[in-house]
């Protein structure tokens, strides 16, 4: 009876300590900023962003050659590196530059810098797609009213699926129904697969500003926008890797050549799915091709994107999702963006495309 | 009702997707019909001559009202008005019909429980929808206050399954992180649309509704090999026939089953290895969908795969999530309660 009594001591005080922190404004959700908008941020996920911002020094380090803590050999790796740091990198970590003095270039040089792969000397052809529809299972995803993010991310791959299948592509999907899959595994299923091409699809969320709409595709790499870096840290929860993995994988992508095809399949893709859908969407925002350190993105060893096909916080947006006609005509652009990245790499031919 | 009040009266609520029950510590409890409507023009509100109705009424009444089912798949819809007013006014009523003073004359604690998916979700959201209707609230998942209520608080698994979600939650003898805790919207809407459009493509000239499709559910549901015909009237063509849909009902509440199966075995697993065997051994089935026949031992067949246990479907669930609240309530010391002015 006693330790009946003190169990339940506990529970009640966890239940009222879990309700006094809603009261103070640390609930499930915080304020945050967005894109000069006021957003709403899954607490949880704010834990997570010194993981995500660590990863993401990481891979700032991996371009600039400055690795503060991975292995001294790698201090001065941007002596010579013909890896360029995009402007946005380089202004963040300019300011980090001034900050501190750097080593001299005597001191130590790593000897073995990464050497640029010519893409011509490869066979790039797109012969077997994975695509991985957004959270499932216990994981809803974003959510509007009876509109769940996962609901809506299979239903598209679903469609995708049949139109690539058709075209000739072998297509293997990282979950076929509703269930939790861990991005470890979905990692596993492309890399287990040896798939061409990884696509990831999401519908982005912009809780307290409901009147914006866009669509952004996303590539592995560095960021300094922190809006970018929660929104990775939200997307990488329950990644199933630890921070060594997570090192271990960012150490070995820079001197690959995945990094630009990424960019080329995100930038195929992204421009198909706005071309396409602002015609049936005028408001529909173009927001680009970026880079985030997304753990689907990391962990998969093939160009890899995570698309943000759809504003489901947008009413307007969220009605339209709710029609199969504009699922179908997100899926008709995903199919199209795929399909010109592989005539580019000289994958039609096999296709019959 | 003009029931006496108690200087301070604690309350347990239920706030369900599909019912909304309330025991309070005078020993009043009652359950209604998670629906509130508002008459749509000046004549239904003639007819009905009232401002707002709540419950079956409300549900019986929709063809003149802007119903709402505020908590639709276990989630307060954020933004929507409607939806907020919805949850108040429902909460004034379930108040009033246990002889609360919502006039601020009288002293009420309520701890409200709420499916899994709207705590953890839009929390804050719903804190301050309620705001002002009691005078200190305590909100707690729906699954958590079920296993307060049974005592059922170290060693087990609540498996919840409302109308819009399923929620399961693993006691551990501490309040659950949102690890122990896990929802599927899997639950008795699903097995309604799912029915729905079974029935449909079945018989296409039939014509029925949702909550027809509801009723004939909540008459007839079950899994695994049928203990007869299940056979419900609807009209086709005008004229009220018999239809068979056996085939078409077991199909529906089996699609609860595997993704039930998989989440129960994905929170076992989670559990430290020498405690499996007792959670595998104490896994309770509540909510309105735990009584579908058959589904408790669809369950515990789905447990062999992990070595097998016991599922326990409670053959009463319809005051348990509110009979766990009022003891939390009564068990929370004035302290506590002090700090959580609503």
């Amino acid at each position: 009876m006693g330790k009946l009594n003190r169990v339940k001591r506990r529970l009640v005080s966890g239940a009222v300590s879990d309700n006094l922190e809603t009261m103070r404004g640390f609930g499930p959700w915080t304020l945050q900023r967005r894109r000069g908008s006021e957003a709403w941020i899954r607490r949880t996920y704010m834990v997570l962003l010194p993981v995500s911002l660590l990863a993401s020094t990481l891979l700032v380090s991996a371009v600039t050659g400055e690795f503060p803590f991975v292995d001294d050999r790698r201090a001065t790796m941007s002596v010579g590196s013909p890896m360029q740091p995009s402007p946005a990198v380089v202004s963040a970590v300019d300011a980090k530059k001034n900050a501190a003095p750097r080593p001299s270039p005597t001191e130590k040089v790593f000897t073995e810098l990464p050497v640029p792969i010519d893409v011509a000397a490869l066979d790039l052809s797109v012969r077997r797609v994975i695509l991985d529809a957004g959270h499932g299972g216990s994981d809803p995803g974003t959510v509007s009213g009876p509109l769940l993010e996962k609901d809506i991310t299979l239903d598209i791959n679903v469609r995708l699926e049949r139109m690539l299948k058709q075209a000739g592509f072998d297509v293997e999907v990282t979950r076929h129904d509703d269930r939790t899959l861990p991005l470890r595994q979905r990692a596993n299923i492309a890399n287990d697969s040896s798939g061409d091409i990884f696509v990831s699809v999401h519908v982005n969320s912009i809780r307290g500003s409901h009147a914006i709409r866009g669509i952004e595709t996303y590539y592995l790499g560095p960021t300094d926008d922190p809006i970018l870096n929660e929104l990775a840290a939200s997307e990488n929860r329950g990644s199933g890797y630890t921070l060594a993995d997570y090192r271990r994988l960012l150490e070995g992508i820079y001197a690959d050549v995945r990094q630009d095809e990424s960019r080329a399949l995100a930038e195929a893709i992204q421009k198909n799915l706005h071309g396409d859908l602002v015609a049936v969407n005028p408001s529909l925002e173009n927001w680009g091709v970026r880079k985030a350190p997304f753990v689907v993105l990391v962990a998969t060893e093939m160009p890899a994107i995570l698309a943000e096909v759809a504003c489901l916080s947008n009413q307007e947006e969220a009605r339209l999702l709710e029609t199969g006609k504009y699922r179908q005509q997100i899926a008709d652009a995903l199919f199209k963006g795929i399909v010109a990245y592989a005539r580019v790499r000289g994958g039609e031919a096999e296709k019959g495309i | 009702m003009g029931k006496e009040v108690q200087q301070v009266l604690n309350v347990g609520i239920d706030l369900g997707t599909s019912r909304s029950a309330i025991s309070a510590s005078n020993g009043e409890k009652f359950v209604v019909e998670s629906f509130v409507g508002w008459p749509v023009d000046m004549v239904a509100k003639k007819v009905l001559k009232r401002a707002v109705l709540i419950g079956h009424e409300a549900l019986s009444n929709r063809s003149m009202l802007d119903l709402h089912r505020p908590l639709e798949r276990g989630l307060l819809k954020e933004g929507s008005e409607k939806d907020v007013e919805a949850v108040r006014e429902l909460l004034r009523h379930l108040l009033t019909l246990v002889g609360a003073k919502v006039d601020g004359t009288g002293t009420t604690r309520a701890v409200v429980g709420v499916p899994a998916a709207a705590l953890r979700t839009n929390k804050q959201y719903l804190r301050n929808a309620l705001k002002g209707i009691v005078d200190n609230l305590m909100i707690v998942s729906e699954p958590f206050a079920v296993a307060y209520g049974l005592e059922a608080l170290l060693h087990s698994l609540i498996i919840d399954i409302g109308a819009g979600t399923t929620d399961f939650v693993v006691m551990r003898g501490r309040y659950p992180t949102e690890e122990d805790q896990r929802t599927l919207t899997n639950a008795g809407d699903f097995v309604d649309e799912q029915l729905m459009k079974l029935v449909q493509t079945r018989y296409p000239d039939a014509v029925f509704t949702v909550y027809m499709v509801r009723e004939w559910k909540e008459k007839h549901s079950f899994v695994g090999n049928p203990k007869g015909p299940v056979i419900v009237q609807a009209p086709v063509r005008g004229v009220p026939t018999d239809l068979d849909i056996t085939i078409e009902m077991r199909a529906a509440c089996e699609a609860l089953v595997a993704p039930a199966v998989e989440t129960m075995i994905d929170l076992i697993s989670k559990v430290e290895p020498e405690f499996q065997e007792k959670v595998r051994n104490n896994v309770i089935l509540s909510g309105g969908g735990g009584l579908i026949p058959g589904l408790a031992e669809a369950l515990k067949k789905g447990l062999d795969q992990i070595g097998g246990g016991h599922v326990r479907a409670l053959e009463d669930p319809v005051f348990i999530g509110s009979d766990g609240g009022l003891l939390l309530a009564q068990d929370a010391p004035d302290s506590d309660w002090e700090k959580l002015t609503a």
